[in-house]
């Protein structure tokens, strides 16, 4: 499903060549659930961006459901995004001058979609996420949980092969981001691929897979020398 | 595309669109009747005179001698002036048409005192008169020579035949279906005159007045020491003959000035130079307007790519393409200046309707509304474009950045 391999991201400015991910490798099949952790700036948000084609890599390779994601230009990379992959923020990024039906929407119309086949999908999300009562309030209008569930439905709508979750549950009471998690788990139960970047290792431990991130290199809970439990540990001390 | 959802989210944030949606409507409104009054004038401007302006010009002899014998002066300068190589004919008259001065009269179609069926302005002319001017005849004949008379300060007489404009006998004789030759209607209250030759056109001395079409030639020659002479020269030649001409008529006769020499064309800018300078600062105006309507689009647009740098990282996120967010912006500029074009319409429908009721203003052509709101369409687009190029750079890994 996601193959990445020997992936390096280099930022650079006149004076400064900082190095955000180096000979960064990792595998992930379809299906699975993957949480993504490590200390702040260890490159987990790097990673997240070049996983959904929001950032360039700077050398390696990375294969997206068998298709080599290098060489794509812009405009393939944004139909990329769009198809095939949901987004879920920590800051929910819901646009807020539109009713969350406009928010749902938003995806599928950049995909062309005809007008019913949208509304259908739209009713669908929202009622999966239980606010379709809510479809013409504000943003603004919504708790943070329902903000999340909003954004969640809108990263549905697009029916993605895979989630990208950036702190889903970060600026949420853990009531809510239990509540997120159980919502999480279901749509990956139903074959969604997600992969969650998450400090909170609680979080991390509720998916399949851990993988662990450090100096902008991963650590995978499968393959490498020690195990997720002392990375985590590590992760908890730093 | 999305005319929707960008639709309801600008009514949610109407604050700034409305200010450039009112900018729109007012450059509107005075764009489309600044137009309106520069048509006018350029139409005005463009009338024909009916006389053959680019080979014509004129000047005045000013005799300054004590016991100066005025009539023969003018029969030897005409003279002089007719045997010229290279002039088709010249004629001795008090003014001619654009002048901005001249002689006007009230015409009666019955006599008697306090009357007024019409006015003309009055051209004193001779048998050379009518092929000086260049006039082209509809009806009728010009004056034979023994029917031109003199006339001086001391006779106020009137000569029994005159030619007309097309314009003035139509005035006169509404409702006249035949011919105007024979028709007699009346000078200075109760001297009777007949029509005798009618030509298609020849205006009066006076662009801005509203009989400028209605004139006529009166045969009398005026023996006075101030004679203006108007001289058409063969295609080309004038503005050799004009210098030519002036040196001749002061060797011919010392004891008088010769002052005023003028080509047709600038009798025209003389009597046009207020509406010329009305096009020119209208047409700045037009110009200036736009140029600020076109600024504010690109503030509030700019304003509006700064403010929302993080919806359109978003937005990137989501899957829309570069082209897809510099439609979003284009859509959005679509709107508010369909909006600001269609109050402006109303609006300028409204001024310009005012206009012709209080200055007798003619209404506006079908097309300049039209016209006007393609133009501001255009102009907004164009004002977009450069601040929408900039939101479609904005890198989609904004989106996942913190507050």
């Amino acid at each position: 499903m996601l193959r990445m391999n020997s992936v390096s991201k280099v930022y650079r400015t006149d004076t400064v060549e900082t190095h955000a991910l180096r000979e960064f490798s990792l595998s992930v099949e379809e299906g699975e659930f993957v949480s993504v952790t490590g200390p702040s700036g260890s490159g987990k948000t790097t990673f997240l961006n070049i996983a959904g084609l929001l950032e360039e890599l700077t050398d390696g390779s990375y294969e997206l459901d068998g298709r080599d994601i290098s060489s794509l230009n812009d405009r393939e990379r944004s139909r990329v995004r769009n198809e095939k992959i949901g987004f879920i923020f920590q800051s929910f990024n819901l646009i807020p001058e539109l009713d969350i039906f406009d928010n749902v929407d938003v995806p599928l119309r950049y995909r062309g979609l005809k007008s019913a086949e949208r509304r259908r999908r739209v009713e669908r999300c929202l009622e999966l996420v239980g606010l379709a009562s809510r479809m013409k309030h504000l943003p603004a209008q919504l708790s943070g949980g329902q903000q999340q569930r909003v954004a969640i439905a809108r990263a549905l709508a697009g029916e993605p092969r895979f989630l990208l979750a950036d702190e889903p549950t970060g600026n949420l009471d853990t009531h809510m981001a239990d509540s997120v998690m159980e919502l999480l788990a279901e749509i990956n139960a139903g074959g969604t691929t997600i992969i969650m970047v998450t400090h909170e290792l609680t979080l991390a431990d509720r998916a399949k897979r851990n993988i662990f991130v450090r100096d902008g290199n991963v650590s995978d809970g499968y393959g490498s020398d020690a195990s997720p439990e002392l990375h985590f540990a590590s992760a908890a001390n730093a | 595309m999305e005319f929707g959802p960008i639709w309801r989210a600008m009514l949610r944030n109407k604050g700034g669109f409305l200010l450039i949606a009112l900018q729109i409507a007012v450059t509107m409104t005075i764009m489309v009747n600044a137009i309106a009054i520069i048509q006018e004038r350029s139409r005005n401007i463009a009338r024909p005179s009916g006389l053959d302006e680019a080979n014509t010009f004129t000047l005045v002899s000013v005799s300054i001698g004590e016991d100066m014998d005025n009539k023969s002066l003018i029969d030897e300068d005409l003279d002089l002036l007719r045997g010229m190589p290279g002039v088709l004919n010249a004629t001795a008259s008090n003014s001619m048409p654009l002048l901005q001065s001249g002689w006007s009269e009230g015409l009666t179609l019955e006599p008697g005192e306090g009357k007024s069926d019409s006015s003309s302005a009055l051209y004193f002319a001779d048998e050379h008169t009518a092929d000086t001017f260049a006039l082209n005849f509809v009806e009728g004949a010009n004056f034979e020579p023994n029917q031109v008379e003199w006339r001086n300060h001391e006779v106020n007489d009137w000569p029994p035949f005159v030619i007309v404009s097309r314009a003035l006998a139509e005035d006169l004789f509404p409702d006249e279906t035949g011919s105007y030759v024979g028709k007699t209607f009346y000078i200075d209250d109760d001297n009777p005159v007949n029509i005798i030759g009618v030509v298609e056109r020849m205006q009066a001395a006076w662009q801005g007045w509203s009989g400028l079409e209605r004139s006529m030639l009166v045969p009398q020659r005026q023996d006075w020491n101030f004679t203006r002479y108007i001289v058409r020269t063969e295609p080309g030649y004038r503005e050799e003959l004009m210098p030519e001409i002036e040196d001749m008529l002061v060797k011919s006769n010392p004891d008088r000035i010769i002052q005023s020499v003028r080509s047709m064309d600038e009798v025209r800018k003389l009597a046009y130079l207020g509406d010329a300078a009305m096009i020119r600062i209208l047409t700045f105006i037009v110009a200036l307007l736009t140029v600020i309507t076109g600024l504010g689009i690109v503030g509030l647009a700019s304003f509006n790519v700064s403010r929302r740098t993080r919806q359109i990282g978003i937005r990137r996120a989501l899957g829309a393409t570069r082209p897809a967010i510099v439609r979003h912006f284009m859509v959005e500029n679509l709107l508010v200046s369909v909006i600001g074009i269609g109050v402006g319409g109303i609006l300028a429908v409204a001024l310009n309707m005012f206009m012709v009721e209080a200055f007798a203003l003619e209404p506006l052509a079908w097309y300049v509304i039209p016209a006007a709101m393609s133009v501001l369409l255009i102009v907004g687009q164009l004002a977009v474009a450069g601040p929408a190029r900039k939101a479609s750079n904005v890198t989609p890994a904004i989106a996942t950045r913190s507050v």
